[in-house]
């Protein structure tokens, strides 16, 4: 865009037309989500430092109480109960994104080197289960892993539940739904990836009879890198402050940090512990964008994440 | 592509996890048709589960409210986040990064964390001055949040995709503004705004948890109608108004697909 000729005397004194113009379009947008959500935001994370009054609203002094209590600490002395879930989430966020990069790969691959017409219907394929409501997809698994299902029955037969058990509810019903609902987000910047990979290099290490455990090692994946990481960051951070999957398919025992803060907002009223709570999940974000930015200028490229 | 074992065992792959991803939500579709009230097996066909959810007033009053959010929202965002996507492209040889940023806030942030702060906000404001009370105007305010940079980026991209000269063309043929806008603007980015409409209104419908924390005693959505059903007990009506769900956003899905499509191809 070329910028209008104003002399600099006068840019300096009041606004040039094109700043003004700038401002009049993003304005309404800026304002509406600093009005709506940074603000809250940081309030919230005010709150997190507050004292819990006697009906759960916070209020001064400000406190490091409700970190003491999410470590456990409450009036009854120590239970290590919000440290279980603390790190139940965080495990569950492990191995489900594991698990999910597991899956993406070859769904990815396997999209990659597919017909070119075919390659956005596939896409699609994978992506559209994930348009639906999430209350909605954990009540199918609800649907298939309660007892007396086929699935249920089948793992009684293993002897992996007890008899008249369903799978559901489970730790691993969580994983799985988990699975579910962030597989896309995986295999969609894999996928990017694939596309771009540099097919010479992999026929390259073929030649020099690379074993294909040795070729996609050290030909493909470095490629495939940014997108891995892209991957990672869109699902483990969801996946940490997961609320709906836990809740309806875990039970009262596979608690996540998410059914932890929305408790104390409801039933629980303790805004400062819940805060604290969601403190670590916002910190967790800020981290895993962050991470993704370093490591992916250093991978070059990394910027680019599909959504 | 050669046929190996390697590709044919991809191939496996690949149908299997598409099963994984579509059996739940066939299961509800085909168990919203059982004859029988059970989850485990399937007597017969019947649509009585449908039948009863005509006479449902609750569920009826949650269809209402979804639809008055997702379409009230959707308009807002639709206004709001077309003007950003606008200055964003006609600025973007400015350092605009921290604009960029401001709109990945809301995609970024957990959605549990986004209905928090914003459930917080909204009763401390009600208590302190007595507005924003949780009710549908809060539940809107908070759905324009998180759809105005979808749209935004619809917009953006839809720009990017332009050819820069036909901004200098209309200039250079006297347009006034509004007669750009009216002439040249709106009707190359028509496809473009159907589709982010869409696609903000999918996600209206889509989302729970940030509707469940905002929302007022008055103002179940389906969603949040849906979770309450489950949580007092799993009624086969669930399975009946979940397909209708499923339904619905698929056909949105679509058509914002489509329209973004032939945007982009125009």
């Amino acid at each position: 865009m070329a910028q209008p000729p104003y002399p600099p005397a006068r840019q300096r004194r009041t606004l040039s037309p094109d700043t003004r113009h700038l401002l009049w379009s993003v304005a309404p947008g800026v304002v509406w989500i600093v009005i709506f959500l940074v603000l809250p935001s940081l309030y919230l994370i005010g709150v997190a430092f507050m004292t819990n009054g006697p009906y759960g609203q916070p209020q001064m002094p400000l406190s490091l109480e409700s970190f003491r209590q999410l470590a456990g600490f409450g009036f009854l002395g120590w239970s290590p109960g919000n440290l279980y879930t603390l790190l139940r989430s965080l495990w569950q966020t492990v191995i489900a994104t594991g698990l999910v990069i597991l899956i993406a790969y070859p769904l990815a691959y396997h999209i990659s080197i597919s017909p070119r017409q075919w390659r956005a219907i596939m896409l699609l394929a994978v992506v559209v289960p994930s348009w639906t409501n999430q209350v909605i997809r954990a009540f199918g698994w609800m649907n298939l892993l309660s007892p007396g299902t086929p699935l249920s029955q089948v793992a009684q037969f293993f002897g992996l539940i007890g008899p008249n058990m369903g799978l559901y509810p489970s730790n691993f019903a969580v994983t799985l739904g988990l699975i579910y609902n962030f597989l896309p987000f995986m295999v969609l910047p894999l996928y990017a990836a694939f596309e771009k990979l540099d097919a010479g290099l992999i026929e390259a290490a073929r030649d020099l009879y690379a074993s294909p455990v040795r070729a996609f090692w050290h030909a493909v994946f470095p490629q495939t890198l940014s997108g891995l990481l892209a991957g990672t960051v869109l699902v483990s951070i969801p996946a940490f402050g997961m609320y709906v999957v836990p809740e309806l398919l875990g039970g009262g025992r596979a608690m996540m940090l998410g059914s932890l803060v929305a408790g104390q907002f409801s039933g629980g009223s303790n805004w400062p512990l819940g805060a604290a709570g969601a403190l670590i999940m916002l910190l967790a974000t800020l981290g895993g964008l962050y991470a993704m930015r370093k490591v992916g200028r250093r991978l070059g490229g990394g910027e680019e994440v599909v959504i | 592509m050669k046929r190996t074992p390697f590709t044919r065992g991809l191939s496996v792959f690949w149908w299997l996890m598409i099963a994984f991803l579509y059996l739940p939500l066939g299961v509800i579709v085909l168990y919203s048709f059982n004859s029988a009230n059970s989850a485990a097996f399937f007597a017969g066909f019947s649509l009585r589960w449908y039948e009863r959810l005509l006479g449902n007033d609750q569920l009826l009053t949650a269809l209402g409210n979804t639809l008055a959010l997702g379409v009230a929202s959707s308009v807002i965002a639709l206004v709001i986040g077309t003007l950003i996507g606008y200055g964003m492209y006609r600025h973007r040889g400015r350092k605009l990064g921290w604009l960029v940023a401001l709109i990945y806030l809301p995609i970024v942030m957990p959605d549990i964390v986004f209905g928090i702060s914003e459930m917080a906000f909204f009763i401390t404001m009600d208590r302190e001055f007595g507005i924003l009370g949780p009710s549908l105007a809060t539940m809107i305010i908070a759905h324009v949040t998180f759809q105005i940079p979808f749209v935004a980026l619809i917009v953006y991209s839809r720009f990017v995709g332009l050819d820069p000269t036909l901004f200098e063309a209309a200039k250079d043929l006297y347009a006034s503004p509004a007669q750009r806008a009216r002439h040249f603007l709106l009707p190359t980015l028509k496809p473009s705004l159907i589709a982010a409409f869409f696609l903000a209104f999918t996600l209206s419908i889509d989302d729970f948890v940030i509707s469940f924390f905002t929302a007022g005693p008055e103002n179940a959505t389906l969603p949040i109608y849906i979770w309450g059903a489950i949580r007092r007990g799993v009624s086969p009506e669930i399975n009946a108004i979940a397909t209708l769900m499923i339904l619905t956003v698929a056909i949105a899905a679509v058509i914002s697909l489509l329209f973004n499509k032939e945007g982009r191809r125009s």
